[in-house]
């Protein structure tokens, strides 16, 4: 990273050397001009060809504003347009060109460049601006392919995971020929061959707190592509404390959301500014209770939808012509998908800042020191997603031990995933009672298809992982001798498999499915 | 854990009018699956903040796995039950017609 910022200043100080150059040569053509011909006026008629597509009558007038517009970091503005921060000094129109853009951009973004949204300014906007997208995703892919394919001028790619063949039904900027890749590297090789123009910064790393803040100073826009609370918490904490708006939005199963967060960018303690994630949801929902798209599924376009619509944001915010009109706090939108839902798409009002926000409020007790110092555990705030581990150890029995038992009258064999799971691939004699998070509920449910705890048959329990298989027999062994008259719990036996299917495709059936 | 994703609704269909007396009680994400339903209909007028004790009594557990966490709105502005439960009687009362909605935060992406 360090090389490439270093690659980038070097660039950036011979462009200005270059462009200063150029005006010193201009001005000393001018000079010879006049002294060769003392009787002209002094003209501001460009020397040679018209040097930037503009009117000549009106370059003076247009360029600067343009350049000053262009080169004010993106937050910065927003925070300068609500009168949080003093207006920059305008820096001299020194990089005149013929044209803003190159040739080829011109056709290449012309199809949004004529949008009175966009146009040569927005586009001007684009090219300038420095986006991080955190997470390459379900997510993170068509955030990132919208937004190079619009022109941003640097996209940072931040992912410390790698690709995996049940990523691509969604993932459309990885390739069945990169599984195994780093998922931020196969974004960049999918991107690149989109748009060979836009700056690709790649960071094959997870997010760290250690870091986030200083990682965030360097970009204009922050894109939360991530899939755990823990890391939402993170990237809003560093958000506020970098100053950057944070466009958040997050997919699971067949429902999606959407908001922006931190916009404008106001410095903590200011109410003007957008409330942040933690405002919205002060409390991290219970880890057990968080599903992944890997245990709760997550349909392709869904996902896909909500990243679309990130790149939308980001792209709105960037190329903003007109600062917010006005003085009141911010109170943004949460927009919600639900694909089988009508209306599918649902907007609501959310907050402004909450006055006893932990991080954006005058009453914050986090800081920057409490991210960089690491003193800020996001993975004991959020609470650590332990495997299950409740059962007895004679209660356990390996998929091994009892792939060997006999079955038939002498065993019952209860699967508890879900009947989609079920319907998927299920061991032969198998009786399906989805485990449902509540213990009578479950036990009720058995009961109904017609499992009876009460003839002394050996029970056994499974699931996909071996987690929700040790809920289902501890729901037995406790729920049943208070439901059943005059059965003690002794008469009930039962046993889980330890480690689900995953571990009878291990040890039993490799060829039993792996989805 | 695990819900089994049919026992939401799948059909497409919104919400019907709430009738006399009632309100609408919309359940999104982690909310619909705990519940398996899309929505309720609870009588009205309730006061906001007795609203989440109200649902733990149809929904044994909800509070803490699910309500504890989430976002809610009434008439698709963003309420806050504590916040509404500290103005006593001056909190928000939810009247019949009312719209109200369970957002769980979606972490997954």
């Amino acid at each position: 990273m360090d090389d490439l910022t270093e690659a980038s200043n070097h660039i950036h100080t011979l462009r200005a050397q270059i462009a200063a150059t150029e005006t010193q040569l201009g001005t000393l053509k001018l000079q010879l001009q006049q002294a060769e011909h003392p009787s002209l006026p002094p003209t501001t008629e460009p020397l040679s060809p018209p040097q930037t597509g503009i009117p000549a009558e009106w370059t003076n007038a247009t360029l600067p504003a343009l350049q000053e517009n262009v080169q004010r970091d993106i937050a910065q503005r927003l925070r300068q347009e609500r009168g949080l921060e003093d207006a920059p000094t305008i820096q001299a129109a020194s990089q005149r060109r013929r044209w803003p853009l190159a040739t080829h951009e011109y056709s290449r973004y012309g199809r949004q460049l004529i949008m009175p949204e966009i146009g040569l300014r927005g586009q001007l906007h684009l090219k300038n601006a420095r986006v991080l997208i955190v997470g390459l995703g379900g997510l993170g892919c068509p955030a990132a392919a919208y937004l190079a394919g619009a022109g941003v001028g640097t996209l940072g790619l931040v992912d410390g995971d790698t690709v995996e063949e049940s990523n691509l039904h969604r993932q459309l900027a990885h390739a069945t020929a990169r599984v195994g890749w780093n998922k931020a590297e196969s974004a960049k090789a999918y991107l690149s061959s989109l748009n060979g123009n836009v700056r690709y910064d790649v960071y094959k790393c997870h997010l760290r707190p250690e870091s986030a803040v200083e990682y965030f100073g360097d970009y204009d826009v922050v894109l939360d592509c991530t899939d755990h609370p823990t890391s939402r918490y993170l990237i809003s904490d560093a958000c506020v404390l970098a100053g950057k708006p944070l466009v958040s939005a997050s997919a699971l199963k067949t429902e999606g959301q959407l908001i922006v967060l931190n916009n404008p960018p106001a410095p903590p303690g200011d109410a003007t500014g957008g409330p942040c994630y933690r405002c919205i949801f002060p409390k991290p929902p219970p880890a057990a209770s968080v599903l992944s798209c890997g245990e709760g599924g997550i349909l392709g376009p869904v996902v896909g939808v909500m990243g679309v619509l990130q790149a939308l944001e980001a792209i709105k915010i960037i190329t903003a012509a007109k600062p917010m009109a006005t003085d009141d706090p911010v109170k943004p939108t949460m927009l919600m998908f639900s694909a089988y839902s009508n209306p599918q798409f649902r907007s609501v009002r959310m907050r402004a800042r909450r006055a006893g926000c932990a991080i954006c409020s005058s009453e914050a007790t986090l800081t920057a020191q409490s991210l960089t110092s690491g003193s800020l555990d996001y993975v004991a705030f959020c609470g650590a997603q332990a495997s299950v581990d409740i059962v007895a150890p004679e209660q356990r029995v390996s998929a091994t031990t009892f792939s060997r038992l006999p079955m038939g009258d002498n065993g019952v064999l209860i699967d508890v995933r879900d009947e989609t799971q079920f319907g998927i691939c299920a061991l032969r004699e198998s009786v399906n009672v989805p485990w449902t998070g509540s213990a009578e509920r479950w036990v009720q449910s058995a009961r109904d298809v017609g499992v009876d705890f009460e003839d002394g048959r050996q029970m056994f329990t499974v699931c996909r992982f071996g987690n929700d298989s040790q809920l289902a027999a501890r729901a037995i062994t406790e729920t049943l001798p208070s439901t059943i008259n005059g059965a003690s719990a002794k008469n009930v036996r039962v046993k889980h498999i330890e480690g689900g299917f995953e571990a009878w495709r291990k040890e039993v059936d490799p060829t039993w499915p792996d989805y | 854990m695990y819900y089994p994703s049919s026992a939401v609704t799948q059909e497409v269909m919104s919400a019907p009018k709430a009738p006399p007396g009632r309100f609408t009680l919309l359940y999104f994400a982690a909310a619909s699956s705990f519940t398996r339903r899309q929505h309720d209909f609870l009588v009205a007028p309730l006061p906001l903040a007795q609203l989440y004790d109200e649902l733990e009594k149809s929904y044994a557990g909800i509070k803490e796995q699910v309500l504890s966490s989430c976002a809610l709105t009434l008439n698709l502005d963003y309420v806050d039950p504590e916040e509404e439960a500290s103005k006593g009687e001056k909190g928000a009362v939810i009247q019949p017609g009312d719209e109200v909605a369970i957002i769980p935060p979606v972490s997954a992406g």
